[in-house]
C-alpha cells in the first residue's frame, strides 16, 4: 500500500534544522522563566549571577511563595493561610474556591492526626458556613465531612482525600493563585513550547513521515519509518 | 507536625486585646482578626457586629500619629500594614463592611497613607482603597477639581501595580457624566490608560479596559477623539485583547468594544467585528467561573434592540448554545439569569429566533425557572416568556395557554419581589391575548381574580401592569368572560383607577374600558353602572389628560360607547360638552389640534360615530358640534398629514353633508 505522505529523510531533516539559529539569550530566558515559575529560588539567584539573565520576579517573592507551598505540603495549612495573607490578603478574599479547598485540607489534616473532636468543631465552625455562603461547595463538603463517619478511613470510599496527592493538588492551586496575583503565568513557557511541538508533530504526521521526537527529555530524533 | 486548631480566642476576647496597652498583644490580635476574616464572610459579619471596624480604624489612626512623631518605625509599619489589610478585607465584596469602614472615618487616613515611604504599607493601603472603590458605596470622586485630577494622574503614573490599579478603579467607579469623561480625556488620562493596555501587566490591562469602557460610555465625542489618527490605532489594541489568552481579558475587551459600538455609529460596524464579538462571547460561556457568569450579560448588551445582530447570533447558533448550558442544570443564579435575559433579547423582535427557541423545546426549561429560589432568575424567566409570547403565530395556535406555564406564572403574582410581579404581569399580558377560546384556563386557575387584586396594589407599576394584562385578556373575548371581569373589578374600582394619581395607570384603565365595551351593545352598559361612575370618571380624566396616550384610550372608549344606541350617544355628547371651570373650549377641539396623530384619529372616529346618518339624533348632535366650532375644525383637517385622520375626516364631512351642510 503506497503511502501518499511525503517522506523526509533524517539527513534532509537535520540539514534543515542546522539552518535555524536560536539565540542563547532566548534559551536563558526560558530557563529563568522555568526556575521562577517552579519556585527554585536559589537556582534563580545563581543562574542570574552566572548568566546575567534578568528575572521578572525577585528572589524574595519566590521564596515567600515557596514557603507557602512547603507549608501546605507538610500539612501546616493554617500556617500557609497566614503566609498567603501576609503576601497578599486579596488572594483568599477573592478566591472562594481556593479558600474552601484550604479549609478542606485543614479538616483532612485534623482527621489524619485523629484529632476528631477538633475536626468536628472545625467542620461546624469553619466549613459549614462555606457551604452556606456558596451552594456549589456543598457536594465536596459532604464528601470531606463523611471522612468523620468511617472508623477505618484508609479503606473508605473517599480515602483519596487523605492521600498526599491531595496536599499536592491544594499546593498547586495556591501556587497558581499566587502567581496570577503577581501577574505571572502559572505555567512555565517551556510547557507551552512543548505543547506546541506535540501539536505541530501531530499535524505534520498527517502529511509526512519524518524524524519525530518521541522522548522529550532526550529530544532524540527517531528515524522515520519507511 | 501539622498544626491543629488550638484553643482559639473568642471574637470578643480578640476585640478587647485590640485595645491592649502592650503592642505585642495588640498586633498579634490584629493579625489574628485579619486572618480570621479573610475569605470568611460569616466572620466578617460577626466581627462587624461586635464593633471591630472602629477599633481597627482607631489603630490605623493612632499609627499615623506615630509615623508623624517618628516613633518606632518597624512596629508602626507593621500596625499600618495589618490594620489596612484588615480594613481592606472588611470592605472586600461586602457592602456592610464598606459602610462600616467609611463610617469609622478610615477613608481619609487611607488616602494619606498612599504617600508613605514604606512599600508594604502603600500596597496594603492601595488594596484596601481599591476594595472600597469596587463598591457602590464608595465616596464620589470629583474629577472636575484640578487637585483631584492631578492626584489621579499621579496614581496612574505610579510604578506600583496596586497604586495604578487603584487609579483605574476610581475612574471605573466614579466617572459618570459626559463632562467628567471629557475632563478625563483632556487631562490625558486616556493616553495613559492606553499605554497600560499595551505595555502593562495582566491586571493593569484588565483594569485599563474597565476604565476605558467607563470613559467611553455614551460619549461618541470622546470615542472619536480617542480613536482618531493621533494615537496610532488604539482600537486595534482593544480588538487584539478580545482574542487574548485570558478569558477575563477577552470579556472585558469585548465589553469595551460593545460600549464603543453602542455609543458611536462610526466605529466597529462591519460584519467582521460583529461576528467576532458574537463568537467570542458565546465561547466565553464555557468558562466555569465568574467570566462565564458575566458573558451572557455582555452578549445582551451587544444584541439588545438590534435585529441585524440578533440575526447574526441566530446563525451562530446562539440559541442552541444557551439551551445547551441551561440543560446542564445547577447553574450559578447569576449565570442562569444572564442566559435567560440573553434569550429574551434574542427573541424580542425576530420570529425566526422565537421559532428556533420553541423548536428546541427551551420553553419547558424556562417554565421550570419560574419556580427558582432566586428572584432574579424568576424575573428573567418571565421576561424571556414575554419575548417569546410575542409570536402571534403561536399565540393564535394557543401554544402558551396551558397549565405548565400559566399556573406557575399566576403564582408569581404573589411573589415577594415587586420586579418579579411586574415581569410576570408582562408575560401574562401577552399570553392572555389568546385568539382561541382557551382564555377560560386563565380564569380557572384564579389568574383573573389575582389580576384584579394586583390592580389594587400599593406599587403603581404593579397596578398599571395588572391592568395591562386585564386589558389584553378582555381583548375580543366573549361576553361571558368580559362580564366576569367587570363584576370582579366593580365599577367603583375601575372608576377610581381611571382617576389614579399615576398617568400610566390612568392610561391602562381607560384602555381596559375600551376593550370591555368593544363589540356587544350590552357591554356598553358597564360604563353606566352605579350612576355612570365610569363614564363620569372618563369625562373628568379627559378634561385634564396629562399625556396624549390617556386622551387616545379615553376617546376610543367613548368611541366604542358611541357605537351603541341613541341613549349611549347622547350620554357621550353630554360628556364632551361638560364645562370645567371657566374653560370655554371643549377638550375635543384641543385633541383635534394635537400633534399626536393617533389622538386626532381617535377623536375624529368618535365624531364619526356620533354623526352616523342612520341614527335619528344625528342632525341635532351635528348642530351642537357645529356651534361649538368642532365641524369647522374638522374641515381644516381635510389635508391632515396622517392618512387615518384624513379618511375619517372625509367620512365626517360626508355625513354632515347628508344633513345639508353649507
Amino acid at each position: 500500500m503506497a503511502s501518499s505522505k511525503k517522506v523526509i529523510t533524517r539527513e534532509k531533516w537535520e540539514k534543515r534544522l542546522n539552518h535555524i539559529r536560536i539565540r542563547k539569550e532566548d534559551m536563558n530566558k526560558l530557563v529563568m522563566n522555568f526556575l521562577v515559575t517552579e519556585g527554585y529560588a536559589e537556582a534563580v539567584a545563581k543562574f542570574r549571577m552566572e548568566t546575567g539573565t534578568k528575572s521578572d520576579m525577585d528572589v524574595a517573592m519566590i521564596m515567600d511563595r515557596m514557603a507557602v507551598n512547603k507549608a501546605v505540603q507538610c500539612g501546616n495549612v493554617e500556617d500557609a493561610i497566614e503566609k498567603v495573607n501576609d503576601l497578599n490578603p486579596k488572594i483568599l478574599d477573592t478566591n472562594p474556591e481556593l479558600f474552601f479547598h484550604l479549609q478542606q485540607q485543614r479538616l483532612i489534616e485534623l482527621i489524619r492526626n485523629e484529632k476528631i473532636e477538633a475536626a468536628l468543631e472545625f467542620a461546624q465552625e469553619e466549613l459549614a458556613p462555606r457551604g452556606e455562603e456558596n451552594q456549589s461547595f456543598l457536594e465536596e463538603l459532604e464528601r470531606t465531612v463523611s471522612l468523620l463517619v468511617f472508623k477505618d478511613v484508609s479503606n473508605c470510599p473517599v480515602r483519596e482525600l487523605l492521600d498526599i496527592s491531595q496536599r499536592l493538588k491544594t499546593a498547586n492551586e495556591v501556587n497558581a493563585a499566587i502567581l496570577t496575583s503577581q501577574s505571572h503565568e502559572k505555567d512555565p513557557k517551556l510547557h507551552s513550547l512543548l505543547k506546541m511541538l506535540i501539536w505541530a508533530q501531530n499535524q505534520l504526521d498527517e502529511k509526512a513521515t519524518y524524524p519525530r521526537i518521541k522522548d522529550f527529555s532526550k529530544a532524540t530524533l527517531e528515524n522515520p519509518a519507511v | 507536625m501539622p498544626s491543629a486548631t488550638v484553643n482559639k480566642p473568642r471574637p470578643s476576647e480578640l476585640l478587647s486585646r485590640l485595645t491592649s496597652a502592650e503592642p505585642e498583644v495588640k498586633v498579634r490580635a490584629l493579625r489574628e482578626v485579619k486572618n480570621q476574616i479573610i475569605g470568611n464572610r460569616t466572620k466578617k459579619l460577626s466581627f462587624l457586629k461586635l464593633g471591630a471596624v472602629p477599633a481597627v480604624a482607631g489603630i490605623l489612626a493612632d499609627s499615623i500619629d506615630d509615623v508623624t512623631e517618628n516613633n518606632n518605625c518597624n512596629n508602626t509599619n507593621n500596625f499600618l500594614v495589618q490594620s489596612a489589610a484588615a480594613l481592606g478585607s472588611f470592605a472586600c465584596g461586602f457592602d456592610a463592611g464598606v459602610q462600616a469602614v467609611l463610617d469609622a472615618g478610615a477613608f481619609p487616613n487611607l488616602l494619606r497613607l498612599l504617600a508613605n515611604p514604606n512599600e508594604k504599607v502603600v500596597d496594603a493601603v492601595a488594596r484596601a482603597l481599591r476594595m472600597i472603590y469596587q463598591s457602590k458605596l464608595a465616596p464620589k470622586y470629583d474629577f472636575l477639581q484640578q487637585k483631584n485630577m492631578e492626584f489621579l494622574i499621579s496614581l496612574l503614573n505610579s510604578e506600583k501595580e496596586t497604586v495604578s490599579g487603584l487609579g483605574a478603579s476610581i475612574i471605573t467607579r466614579s466617572c459618570e457624566t459626559n463632562l467628567e469623561q471629557k475632563a478625563l480625556f483632556d487631562a490625558g488620562i486616556l493616553r495613559k490608560l492606553n499605554s497600560l493596555l499595551e505595555g502593562g501587566s495582566l491586571s493593569q490591562r484588565d483594569a485599563s479596559l474597565e476604565s476605558l469602557a467607563t470613559v467611553f460610555r455614551n460619549n461618541p465625542e470622546v470615542i472619536s477623539k480617542f480613536a482618531g489618527p493621533e494615537i496610532g490605532r488604539p482600537l486595534s489594541s482593544i480588538i487584539d485583547l478580545a482574542k487574548d489568552r485570558y478569558p477575563r481579558t477577552r470579556l472585558l475587551a469585548c465589553m469595551c468594544l460593545i460600549v464603543i459600538r453602542n455609543a458611536s455609529p462610526h466605529f466597529l460596524q462591519d460584519i467582521g467585528i460583529k461576528t467576532k464579538l458574537i463568537h467570542i462571547l458565546l465561547e466565553l460561556l464555557d468558562d466555569p467561573g465568574q467570566v462565564g457568569d458575566e458573558a451572557p450579560f455582555a452578549f445582551s448588551s451587544l444584541i439588545a434592540q438590534k435585529e441585524d445582530l440578533q440575526k447574526l447570533a441566530l446563525e451562530a447558533n446562539a440559541i442552541d448554545k444557551f439551551h445547551h448550558h441551561i440543560k446542564k442544570g445547577s447553574l450559578h443564579p447569576r449565570r442562569y439569569e444572564g442566559i435567560l435575559l440573553a434569550l429574551a433579547d434574542m427573541c424580542s423582535k425576530l420570529e425566526s429566533c422565537r421559532s428556533k427557541f420553541l423548536s428546541l423545546q427551551v420553553l419547558n426549561l424556562v417554565a421550570d425557572a419560574l419556580t427558582d429560589y432566586n428572584a432574579g432568575v424568576r424575573a428573567a424567566a418571565c421576561i424571556c416568556l414575554k419575548s417569546v409570547t410575542r409570536s402571534i403565530k403561536n399565540l393564535s395556535a394557543g401554544y402558551f395557554m396551558n397549565e405548565t406555564i400559566v399556573i406557575p406564572l399566576v403564582q408569581l403574582f404573589l411573589d415577594p419581589s415587586t420586579s418579579v410581579q411586574v415581569a410576570a404581569l408582562g408575560a401574562t399580558s401577552n399570553i392572555v391575548v389568546d385568539f382561541t377560546t382557551r382564555k377560560s384556563i386563565f380564569v380557572q386557575c384564579g389568574g383573573m381574580k389575582q389580576l384584579v387584586q394586583l390592580a389594587k396594589s400599593m406599587e403603581s407599576s404593579v397596578r398599571s401592569n395588572a391592568l395591562w394584562a386585564l386589558k389584553n385578556f378582555v381583548f375580543q373575548a366573549d361576553n361571558r368572560l368580559k362580564e366576569g371581569v367587570f363584576s370582579e373589578l366593580t365599577a367603583s374600582l375601575l372608576s377610581s383607577l381611571i382617576r389614579d394619581p399615576e398617568p400610566s395607570v390612568q392610561e391602562q384603565a381607560l384602555a381596559l374600558v375600551r376593550n370591555l365595551v368593544d363589540g356587544c351593545i350590552n357591554l356598553i352598559e358597564f360604563v353606566f353602572a352605579e350612576d355612570g361612575l365610569i363614564l363620569g370618571a372618563i369625562g373628568r380624566q379627559l378634561q385634564c389628560a396629562s399625556k396624549a396616550e390617556i386622551g387616545i384610550q379615553g376617546m376610543y372608549a367613548l368611541c366604542n360607547v358611541a357605537s351603541g344606541n341613541e341613549f349611549h350617544r347622547e350620554a357621550v355628547m353630554q360628556l364632551l360638552f361638560t364645562q370645567m371651570g371657566d374653560k370655554n373650549q371643549s377638550f375635543v377641539v384641543k385633541f383635534l389640534q394635537s400633534n399626536d396623530s393617533q389622538l386626532r384619529t381617535a377623536t375624529v372616529w368618535t365624531i364619526v360615530n356620533l354623526t352616523c346618518p342612520s341614527s335619528p339624533g344625528a342632525p341635532c348632535r351635528l348642530e351642537k358640534l357645529r356651534n361649538a366650532g368642532i365641524v369647522s375644525q374638522i374641515k381644516n383637517m381635510v389635508n391632515d398629514p396622517c392618512v387615518d385622520v384624513k379618511l375619517r375626516v372625509r367620512t365626517v364631512l360626508g355625513q354632515s353633508m347628508a344633513f345639508g351642510d353649507n
